[in-house]
């Protein structure tokens, strides 16, 4: 598995999150548990690659999410795909990531994901409803179709970024 | 070392609020009301549809599948309601007719213009949605029409049961459709729409402009204080907004209430259409919109 071949299977699960997941959620919950495959796979490269590739890989992914689905505004998900793939890959500097630890970490920051899309839209008048209400309409569902996800491909995902980015030992700052 | 270390954090602040500006005039630009695509959009928007139709369909299809068996049961009750509504059409059919021609041959007398004959004249493209947006605020449906084939923004875009939404940005060979459960009063670029109750279409009015999430209905005001309108009315569009055409199915009335100031009158409509599982649209091609959309 080299860096292409990573590239298209996130390719293949962004083409996915758009086509067939919407037809195995159930009738009525179509906007309530809304698949965050491709963030799961930045996450990933923060923790077991390094923090640029999962910088970089937000930035790409999340604008290609933002211009196919253009709908009200652009750059919600690059910025913040970006962002969150870079901070995780800063807590997971130099540290071995252990199951446990790789799953808190993919729950809090898909948690600050749907937060964020959350507030940004409610700052510009986009939804006008509660956040206690998002909260449990569709962060939290969503949440746990992610954990479920990530639970799943932890280990295959851990051996590709390990592979095509060996981890340095220390020091690595600049 | 501390001070490099010092040096090196500020640099990262940096660069966070040069992202953090960036992308705020990112979005100032896109959330404007932008007629055309660049290029580049375009080319993305297409190619990735291409890839889409390949995954949506057949997953539409094996969904299909699944439901045919489980709805086997209810089908020869259906099938029964089918004929007696069949029968009830074609009835109505051959008076149709007679209204139809007469209705044209006084259009004709009273000296209409070929444009006032031909503004009802609508004409319906199939299409097939490509693929659903996996983002809660923004559930565009992109389907696999687009400019190449006269699909333009604004456009209204129903299903078999009624109304969906209305296209919102086109590019060659897709289009992106904005459905009714992102109407909104408050928001800058969401357009409310003129309805009316079918069977008393010219003594019914009402304006439908908001979807609230939590209890799943479409909010229509504006209607008078004398409106007979009860719960169980359906809903239709008027056509007197000159966006959406008229006569297609929005909902069904659930709840009419007085409103806030007690001079108008204010209902909750059930959408017709699930938003969920759709996989053919029509768009709605209205004959001269092109001149009255600008």
């Amino acid at each position: 598995m080299n860096r292409y071949g990573l590239i298209g299977i996130m390719l293949l699960l962004f083409m996915l999150e758009g086509t067939i997941v919407p037809w195995l959620v159930p009738v009525g919950f179509g906007d309530r548990i809304v698949p965050h495959f491709v963030f799961a796979f930045v996450l990933f490269a923060g923790l077991y690659g390094s923090r640029y590739m999962a910088f970089g890989l937000g930035i790409g992914f999340g604008l290609l999410q933002d211009i196919v689905y253009y709908g009200h505004l652009m750059g919600v998900h690059t910025f913040l795909m970006g962002l969150l793939g870079y901070t995780a890959g800063l807590l997971a500097a130099n540290k071995r990531i252990t199951l446990v630890m790789a799953l808190a970490i993919i729950g809090l920051a898909t948690f600050a994901y749907d937060s964020g899309v959350y507030f940004i839209y409610s700052v510009f008048r986009i939804s006008t409803e509660t956040y206690d209400w998002a909260i449990i309409d569709h962060i939290a569902p969503s949440l746990f179709l992610q954990l479920i996800f990530a639970l799943v491909f932890y280990i295959p995902a851990r051996r590709w970024f390990e592979r095509i980015a060996p981890r340095q030992k220390s020091g690595e700052e600049e | 070392m501390i001070e490099v270390s010092k040096h090196i954090r500020n640099k990262r602040l940096f660069v966070l609020m040069l992202g953090l500006i960036l992308f705020i005039a990112v979005i100032g630009f896109s959330i404007a009301d932008r007629k055309n695509l660049s290029w580049p959009e375009n080319f993305i928007k297409d190619t990735v549809g291409f890839v889409q139709q390949w995954f949506y369909k057949p997953a539409g299809y094996m969904a299909g599948l699944f439901e045919d068996i489980r709805t086997l049961r209810t089908l020869r009750e259906e099938n029964e309601q089918l004929r007696q509504l069949a029968a009830a059409y074609a009835r109505d059919k051959a008076e149709y007719n007679f209204v139809r021609n007469e209705n044209e041959r006084l259009k004709k007398e009273l000296g209409f213009t070929e444009r006032q004959q031909s503004l009802y004249k609508y004409k319906y493209m199939i299409a097939q949605v490509v693929a659903v947006s996996p983002d809660p605020y923004n559930r565009t449906i992109r389907i696999n029409l687009g400019s190449k084939d006269g699909v333009r923004t604004n456009m209204a875009v129903t299903s078999v049961e009624g109304l969906v939404g209305i296209v919102s940005k086109v590019s060659p060979f897709h289009a992106e459709v904005m459905p009714l459960t992102e109407l909104d009063d408050s928001s800058l670029t969401s357009k409310s729409i003129a309805a009316t109750i079918r069977g008393r279409e010219d003594k019914s009015f009402g304006i439908v402009s908001s979807y609230d999430d939590e209890t799943g209905m479409l909010h229509m005001n504006k209607i008078p204080e004398n409106d007979e309108m009860t719960v169980g009315d359906t809903v239709i569009t008027s056509g007197f907004g000159n966006v959406y055409p008229r006569g297609l199915t929005i909902g069904t009335v659930e709840t009419v209430q007085v409103g806030d100031m007690g001079l108008t009158k204010v209902a909750s409509v059930r959408p017709a259409v699930d938003f969920d599982h759709l996989s053919e649209v029509f768009v709605v091609e209205v004959p001269g919109q092109e001149e009255t959309s600008e």
